[in-house]
């Protein structure tokens, strides 16, 4: 039998809420020293979707690490914070990503954080550009939405996250408890690389959606008419030359970056 | 700014057909000097445009050997812009203006009853502002190129040359590198280069010849009579209040006798 994808699989609640308390530590600690530090990954999921955050259990979404956002210059404070924490650094990661992301372990809970400096930067780039501020604890709801969408092979795991936002959060242009379709669809504009795949993982969530037994039938309904919207506020948004131009050569050119693991 | 269209335009299309690779348009674009290319179907009738910013896609996307491929195997037909964006020829240059704004297009097709007459591009209608000078042209100042071309003291020989004929200029200001004015690069000062040490060897700072300046308020006659005295085709215009500055312009004696030519000047009254 296969081995369960990364991310997946039966996870009991004792070890949820062992993340889900280190999640809290950390960022009070963050809070208390006035550090910007903003949750992301399966964990912001669960944290920003107090009614639908149960599908992740439901739909054997496990959690595998702790994600987090914050800017560059902040690299220093985190990196303190984390060491009184109990947190070890692997030094390599930093210099090898030249300060774009650290990785720290904890040699007695076992447990490992990521953190994204300045822009998330798999297969497209996601900047953080003053962004952090507009929500607590979690990066904005729309960086989540891009977190999962700019990923060119998505998962299951990245699907039922994504489902679980949109059930929980209405699309607008703010960022109050609101998926901010504004932020969204003028990051799409600039780069048609990032268009073509976040349009193209939304489509594949609405289809997807309709074949989760544990969705209700209006909510895989529901799930779909946000998307629906969603791609129509995406495609009304104005795109300069250069993204009309770029359309133009379409997939005859490799539109997205390969990712390369760190583990 | 009611002229139409029809008196601005470039007549006739230079066209490529559909399935042109983008190399060979980039080829036609430089042979007939123009900026775009109107794209044909296989009835002859013009279907999209290709500029040269369309071109661009073709560096702009070659980052590795495999896009550099699938770019090379790109024709005309899968990069122009479509549909074509066409103006009639009675239309003014104030209207032509308004759409390429609105619209963001460099050119648009000008069309009578349907069929293409010509293009009007953004440089035809700067053209053309261009001729809507004000009459009083008896100073420097009112004469003289206001836009000039500049490099650097170290700029290699090679580098002036090819960009003097890409813009169609005579002549290149020297600055240093706090933007204080050097001296000039003339084509003349060039052929030294063909008789003698190499252009690939030397920099603007060793063919340049010292600057010869002027004021922007001095009159035509003055300007002239400078020009004769030391046998300078171009002087240098520069404020008299900073003369380290970079300068207003350069004054050419191309500038004059174009004055003199001029409809309504007192050489053709």
């Amino acid at each position: 039998m296969a081995e369960p994808a990364v991310g997946m699989g039966p996870q009991d609640q004792a070890e949820r809420e062992r993340f889900e308390n280190e999640v809290r530590r950390i960022v009070q600690a963050a809070q208390a020293e006035g550090l910007i530090l903003r949750l992301l990954g399966s964990l912001a999921f669960q944290m920003h979707c107090p009614r639908y955050g149960s599908l992740q259990a439901k739909m054997g979404r496990a959690y595998t690490d702790i994600d987090f956002a914050s800017y560059s210059q902040q690299a220093k404070g985190v990196r303190e914070l984390m060491a009184r924490l109990g947190y070890v650094e692997d030094r390599e990661v930093f210099v090898v990503t030249e300060g774009g992301r650290a990785i720290f372990e904890s040699p007695k809970s076992h447990l490992h954080v990521d953190v994204f400096y300045a822009k998330l930067d798999f297969s497209h780039v996601i900047p953080w550009d003053g962004r952090l501020e507009a929500d607590a604890p979690t990066i904005p709801l729309a960086e989540m939405l891009l977190e999962k969408m700019q990923i060119v092979q998505i998962n299951e795991k990245d699907v039922i996250d994504t489902i679980m936002l949109l059930l929980e959060h209405p699309l607008g242009d703010s960022d109050a408890e609101t998926i901010h379709m504004g932020r969204v669809a003028g990051l799409c504009a600039a780069d048609w690389g990032l268009w073509r795949t976040v349009t193209m993982n939304l489509g594949k969530v609405g289809i997807l959606a309709q074949g989760y037994s544990q969705l209700e039938t209006d909510e895989q309904g529901h799930v779909v008419q946000q998307i629906e919207s969603a791609l129509a506020r995406i495609d009304a948004e104005p795109k300069p030359l250069a993204w009309r131009l770029r359309a133009r050569v379409g997939d005859r050119v490799k539109w997205y970056k390969d990712v390369e693991e760190v583990q | 700014m009611t002229k139409p269209v029809r008196e601005l335009m470039h007549p006739g299309l230079i066209t490529c057909t559909m399935d042109t690779p983008i190399g060979q348009a980039a080829m036609l674009l430089m042979r007939h000097r123009v900026h775009a290319l109107a794209v044909t179907d296989r009835d002859g009738r013009p279907v999209g445009l290709l500029s040269d910013f369309d071109l661009l896609a073709g560096e702009w996307l070659s980052a590795d050997r495999e896009s550099l491929e699938a770019m090379r195997r790109m024709t005309a037909g899968e990069l122009m812009s479509t549909p074509l964006n066409t103006i009639d020829a009675g239309s003014t240059a104030s209207e032509a203006a308004q759409r390429m704004r609105r619209e963001g297009f460099h050119r648009l097709i000008v069309t009578e009853d349907g069929r293409p007459l010509g293009v009007i591009s953004v440089s035809d209608l700067v053209a053309y502002l261009a001729s809507q000078e004000p009459a009083r042209r008896q100073t420097v100042s009112d004469v003289m190129s206001h836009a000039i071309l500049v490099c650097r003291e170290e700029t290699p020989v090679r580098e002036v040359a090819r960009t003097m004929t890409d813009s169609r200029y005579r002549s290149v200001l020297v600055l240093d590198g706090a933007g204080r004015p050097r001296g000039v690069v003339s084509g003349w000062d060039l052929l030294g280069c063909l008789d003698g040490k190499p252009a690939a060897d030397q920099t603007a700072a060793q063919v340049m010849h010292p600057a010869l300046t002027i004021r922007p308020e001095a009159s035509l006659r003055e300007a002239a009579n400078r020009m004769i005295e030391h046998h300078y085709h171009r002087l240098v215009v520069v404020d008299p209040e900073r003369p380290e500055a970079v300068p207003l312009g350069i004054l050419s004696s191309y500038d004059i006798v174009n004055e003199m030519a001029r409809p309504g000047s007192v050489w053709q009254a």
